[in-house]
């Protein structure tokens, strides 16, 4: 193998991690995904160390070492990406794909996601469905759909143009909860705090928190801790808009 | 037979929320009914355990290693991270209500000028409920590949 295919065989199988941590896998998988896919295309060995923010790549073969770091920026969770590196991994196991079959195809790779009106409806259902597990009635289930889908709007549209995730999440808890707040102020349902509670459990952060545990209990000590504080920010973020909306809307000491 | 319809019922319920948080985390669309289904199995089965008087952590812990296991499944099936269905799966098992609870206890105790005992049993008896839950959920999820797949990898 000559130096030129080893540069870019790294190249691709540094993207391919990056791309994984980007879009939110656990550091096992981007570990094995980048080990498989480097013996596939030919290296010898591939190492790795991830950090929170950034990735470190050795590769190995003929005694010969390319060590090469890349940035990591966050773009929200988007599984499509995840499945679409996985699915080129597995090709080019199988010999079905070479190296530049699998640059064209990670090349291709852009992150799609749902239209949002599809997901604002469903978020709105699915928070309606919690206020019903909960044991709220049905005047509270439609109170927090509305809310829910106002707030996951905003949230939407917020993303859309860039901003501080803490300060999505503050104001997204903010708008939700002043509106679930309708409850208390007409009177038309029994269980108003129910809905002001299932409102915002759409801003649970689900995937920092699994993979925070996930990378934890399977070795991958520093990661796991940052995904960890990241998850608590979150958590806090949302916390802030809560208090303020209940503060302003007087509903705390109901 | 009660049993069962309250079962279809909670299943029917918490299929909802994993569709809706699955779209969230851009599941693609051909796997979606999955996510769904998974989190009727597991949010059913805790329920079912809990009418048999296990307690809420157990019951959770339990019915989070099944969803585990169901998904690793799911992924040997489709060849897909099992993640990808598991988390939208459990997101119906999280201890809204108690986390709610915990908050807003914690936000009036802090306004008052005296420690009230009842608001502070509050803090506490909601606040560990929700750590043992969500801690119950994370590490029985990851149960199956702990125990089953140590050296081999999954797909």
């Amino acid at each position: 193998m000559y130096a030129e295919t080893q540069n870019d065989i790294t190249r691709l199988v540094v993207r391919s991690a990056q791309l994984l941590l980007a879009y939110g896998a656990e550091s096992d998988l981007v570990e094995e995904i980048s080990q498989r896919l480097g013996k596939a295309l030919g290296l010898a060995s591939v190492e790795l160390s991830i950090s929170s923010n950034s990735l470190v790549l050795t590769s190995l073969v003929h005694g010969r070492c390319i060590t090469t770091t890349r940035r990591i920026r966050e773009h929200g969770i988007n599984m499509m990406v995840v499945c679409e590196v996985q699915r080129i991994c597995l090709l080019a196991e199988k010999g079905i794909y070479n190296d530049k079959q699998v640059k064209r195809r990670l090349e291709r790779i852009e992150p799609k996601s749902y239209p949002a009106k599809y997901v604002i409806g469903m978020i709105g259902l699915s928070c309606a469905s919690f206020c019903h597990l909960f044991g709220g009635d049905i005047a509270s289930c439609i109170i927090t759909f509305i809310a829910s889908a106002i707030g996951m709007s905003v949230r939407l549209s917020l993303v859309k143009k860039h901003f501080n995730l803490l300060i999505i999440f503050s104001i997204t808890a903010f708008i939700t909860t002043l509106i679930a707040q309708m409850g208390y102020i007409v009177d038309v349902t029994s269980t108003p705090k129910t809905a002001m509670a299932a409102s915002v459990l759409m801003l649970v952060p689900g995937f920092p928190l699994i993979n925070a545990i996930s990378d934890m209990v399977k070795g991958h000590m520093n990661v796991g801790i940052s995904r960890w504080g990241h998850a608590t920010l979150l958590t806090l973020a949302t916390v802030i808009g809560i208090t303020l909306a209940m503060a302003l809307g007087g509903s705390l000491f109901l | 037979m009660n049993l069962i319809l309250e079962l279809l019922h909670d299943a029917f319920f918490s299929a909802i929320p994993a569709l809706g948080f699955a779209m969230v985390f851009n599941v693609p669309k051909r796997f979606l009914p999955y996510s769904g289904l998974a989190g009727a199995i597991g949010h059913s089965f805790r329920t079912l355990l809990m009418h048999f008087d296990m307690p809420i952590e157990w019951a959770t812990f339990t019915a989070a290693a099944l969803v585990g296991l169901i998904t690793i499944r799911f992924a040997k099936k489709h060849l897909a991270p099992p993640l990808m269905y598991s988390v939208a799966a459990i997101i119906p098992m999280v201890p809204g209500t108690y986390a709610y609870n915990t908050l807003i206890s914690i936000v009036q105790l802090s306004v008052q000028d005296q420690i009230s005992s009842d608001l502070t049993s509050l803090v506490i008896f909601n606040g560990l409920k929700t750590v043992f839950i969500l801690g119950a959920l994370a590490v029985g999820l990851a149960m199956p590949s702990l125990v089953y797949y140590r050296t081999r990898p999954i797909i």
